[in-house]
């Protein structure tokens, strides 16, 4: 089976690398997100990316998100 | 679609004959011994900062062989060095595990089948666990049994070494407990005391600060829970020392070149093993970062060993 998304029972047991806080998944744009922070790490094919590195700044980064959400 | 965030310094697609630049900075910077900006890489220093992406490139070139090279390099010992590691680890019903840099998953596969194991046990022999129990509700027992279930997460911090891993999984009908999760092993995305055990195979040497990798475990790990760390060593016997140097410098590389047409990054792997403390500072090291009850086992005569902790 294709898991293209990530697991829920998964997300309960990950935090923000950083901050060692809960984060939101966003389904739409494959990102696990610190609100507090305003940090999204990406998801791919299931599988998190929780690198600190991998984080991007979102507010930073309006724009580039719309772009990335307009690709397939 | 592939996501990559703008400051990521891991090429996916490692460039030929290029230099890696590491332009991101650190996030944080805190341990205290770290006064100095170059480390090991192999038998090169290297800017402390670069030693991430170098070593990252090592394990994206050498992801697909990976399996395949280790049965070469050891002659198959390697299976038995890792049977030995989750033995010791005696996986039980409900353990929650985390597997550090074991991204093609065979330390994870066997102590998933471990916990499997005993959870099945533990369902054949219920008059046993029922007669330590109160008296309950058969319902609530139902409940109490289903409610524990063991899980394994597999971390590395190479995509490339994951995705193997994924797939070898996928070839032997292995899912249900297992998860997959990308990260750097120096700060572990999971919240304080989640975990029974943390092992980490061959792994540890790459990490560029251990000490801050050993402090993540110890603050993942649940009181009463233990480290296991499999990792190659100093051999004492002078007779068996150099021949195991011969072989390492002069066969392995040209191994990796016919077999993985990669010579250099085998190169880097043997020199790495030869950077590696001893057995007793390897030990003090882990005592450093709060691990009590901190011993070691030597195995094949100290080619390789395993290193034990508890978080108590």
């Amino acid at each position: 089976s294709t898991a293209a998304v990530l697991d829920e029972a998964l997300l309960a047991k990950l935090v923000c690398p950083l901050a060692k806080t809960p984060l939101r998944y966003d389904v739409e744009q494959q990102l696990l997100i610190n609100d507090e922070l305003g940090v999204g790490y990406p998801v791919v094919n299931g599988v998190p990316y929780l690198m600190p590195t991998r984080g991007r700044m979102l507010h930073q980064e309006g724009q580039e998100e719309g772009q990335q959400a307009g690709h397939s | 679609m592939r996501l990559l965030s703008t400051t990521d310094p891991l090429p996916h697609q490692p460039p030929a004959g290029s230099n890696i630049i590491n332009s991101s900075s650190r996030s944080s910077d805190t341990n205290a011994e770290d006064t100095e900006d170059v480390i090991d890489f192999g038998f090169k220093t290297v800017p402390r900062q670069q030693k991430e992406a170098l070593v990252g490139q090592v394990f994206s070139n050498v992801a697909s062989s990976y399996d395949i090279m280790n049965d070469l390099m050891s002659g198959g010992l390697h299976r038995l060095w890792k049977h030995r590691l989750v033995e010791t680890l005696a996986p039980f019903a409900g353990m929650q595990h985390l597997d550090v840099a074991g991204g093609t998953g065979d330390v994870a596969f066997r102590v998933l089948r471990a916990i499997q194991t005993a959870e099945q046990i533990d369902r054949q022999q219920p008059q046993q666990w029922q007669a330590q129990q109160p008296q309950q509700q058969p319902g609530q027992q139902q409940q109490q049994q289903q409610q524990q279930q063991g899980a394994v997460t597999v971390f590395d911090i190479n995509a490339e070494m994951l995705e193997v891993g994924k797939q070898r999984a996928r070839a032997q009908g292995l899912a249900t407990g297992l998860s997959w999760v990308q990260g750097n092993a120096e700060q572990l995305p999971f919240p304080d005391a989640c975990m029974d055990s943390y092992t980490v195979a061959f792994g540890i040497r790459n990490v560029t600060d251990r000490h801050a990798a050993l402090c993540e475990a110890h603050r993942v790990l649940r009181r009463g829970g233990r480290l296991l760390c499999l990792e190659f060593s100093q051999v004492s016997l002078p007779l068996l020392r150099q021949v195991y140097d011969a072989y390492s410098f002069n066969v392995i590389p040209k191994i990796g070149g016919l077999v993985a047409h990669d010579e250099a990054s085998y190169q880097y792997l043997v020199e790495s093993i030869r950077q590696f403390p001893d057995q007793e500072s390897w030990a003090d090291q882990i005592r450093d970062a709060g691990f009590k009850a901190v011993t070691y086992e030597n195995l094949t005569g100290g080619v390789v060993a395993i290193h034990s902790g508890f978080k108590l």
